[in-house]
């Protein structure tokens, strides 16, 4: 995966709307800036399925620890993602598991992303 | 929503169709992603091969308690009823308090293995609405009979479901609830089938006596008493080969899977 840097995108506001869902609007009007973030798409996508720890994250990403710690403080001032530090013996353990509206934003985008591919017929999409 | 299992086979055929960061490639990696995420999580052989060792091991008590009761034999008056059954006189005591423990055992167990499991992948399946229903089931067929003693209206709660309980199966329907709980939590698709065909099971061995399907398909016991308490084994050694049949497999294909993640 690549993408952008991970504190290039400012917190999101609270509520994606899925612009996909309003009639008139071009779909990309609901990409939401912090969530559309390739990287970030995947770490909500994850932890969607089951709560994750960090090296897994690190591992299914491609990611270094630095870049991986500062796309989790993007999503989790933005709400979108819970972080649990604790330790396994002496090893520290994080945890990130997905909150609520981080579900919503995940299903808001992919709602957005699966509506531009239906508009612009899937492989020519851009 | 992007837990839905009907994502889980999502064509992975478009994937390198799309122009490089288009919403084509960018959906077929996120469908990737989740794939190896629920590849990675998928750990319900163990609770199979387990309840399914635990039916095996509850056999021989199946088998001692088809024994006509001895003279003189008197009933417990703190057989857990629902979990033991009543034909069988005074040994489905056993059977009952075998299954109290084994099924409370079993929950604990499972959730242990869940969690040794999540330290280990990285990944963790909750698995706490699996303890909490199974526990809360087991309880409740416990303390419900000796309360209609004095709350005489609780009998019309279980009473009614006598042909379910009667045989002293009603653990491989609690199983299978769990089954059914697991698979959600998993989000298994595998699991919900595997929970559909126990259950199928576990109903059949609680409302019918499995071995006159053997007598008509030739199986003759025998004359002696000693054989004909063998005919309860079908009833518990059906819904026991499923589970560990399917326990095997699992573990067969979790391997394979992780292995080609």
């Amino acid at each position: 995966m690549s993408g952008a840097g991970p504190g290039s995108q400012s917190p999101r506001a609270p509520a994606p709307t899925p612009s996909a869902a309003i009639p008139g609007t071009h779909p990309t009007n609901g990409l939401d800036d912090t969530v559309h973030q390739r990287h970030r798409l995947g770490i909500l996508t994850i932890t969607a399925e089951a709560g994750a720890e960090f090296g897994y994250l690190r591992g299914a990403l491609g990611l270094t620890p630095g870049n991986l710690s500062r796309h989790l403080t993007v999503l989790e001032e933005a709400g979108l993602v819970k972080v649990e530090k604790g330790y396994k013996g002496r090893r520290p353990r994080t945890w990130v598991r997905i909150t609520g509206s981080g579900r919503a934003a995940l299903a808001a985008e992919l709602a957005t992303l699966t509506e531009l591919v239906r508009r612009h017929g899937g492989p020519q999409a851009d | 929503m992007a837990g839905d299992q009907g994502q889980e086979d999502s064509p992975p055929a478009a994937a390198e169709t799309g122009p490089p960061g288009g919403p084509v490639p960018l959906l077929a990696d996120l469908a990737r992603l989740r794939r190896q995420t629920r590849a990675a999580r998928h750990a319900y052989w163990f609770p199979l091969l387990l309840f399914g060792l635990l039916t095996c091991g509850a056999a021989p008590l199946y088998v001692a308690a088809a024994a006509p009761p001895a003279s003189g034999a008197r009933a417990f008056g703190s057989a857990p009823i629902l979990l033991g059954g009543t034909p069988f006189g005074t040994s489905s005591f056993y059977i009952g308090w075998y299954w109290a423990v084994a099924l409370v055992g079993g929950y604990l167990l499972t959730v242990a293995w869940y969690r040794w499991h999540a330290r280990r992948a990285g990944v963790r399946t909750p698995a706490r609405g699996y303890l909490i229903t199974g526990v809360v089931l087991t309880a409740v067929v416990l303390v419900v009979p000796p309360l209609t003693r004095w709350v005489p209206g609780l009998a019309l709660i279980w009473l009614p479901f006598g042909d379910v309980w009667i045989r002293g199966t009603l653990a491989f329907l609690f199983i299978a609830v769990g089954l059914w709980v697991l698979a959600r939590a998993e989000r298994s698709r595998a699991l919900a089938v595997i929970a559909l065909i126990y259950t199928g099971a576990a109903l059949l061995a609680s409302l019918y006596n499995v071995e006159n399907i053997l007598f008509r398909l030739g199986w003759n016991p025998g004359r002696s008493a000693v054989a004909w308490q063998l005919t309860v084994l079908p009833n518990v050694l059906l819904p026991a080969a499923i589970l560990l049949v399917a326990g095997c497999g699992a573990f067969v294909a979790q391997r394979a899977r992780r292995s080609t993640a």
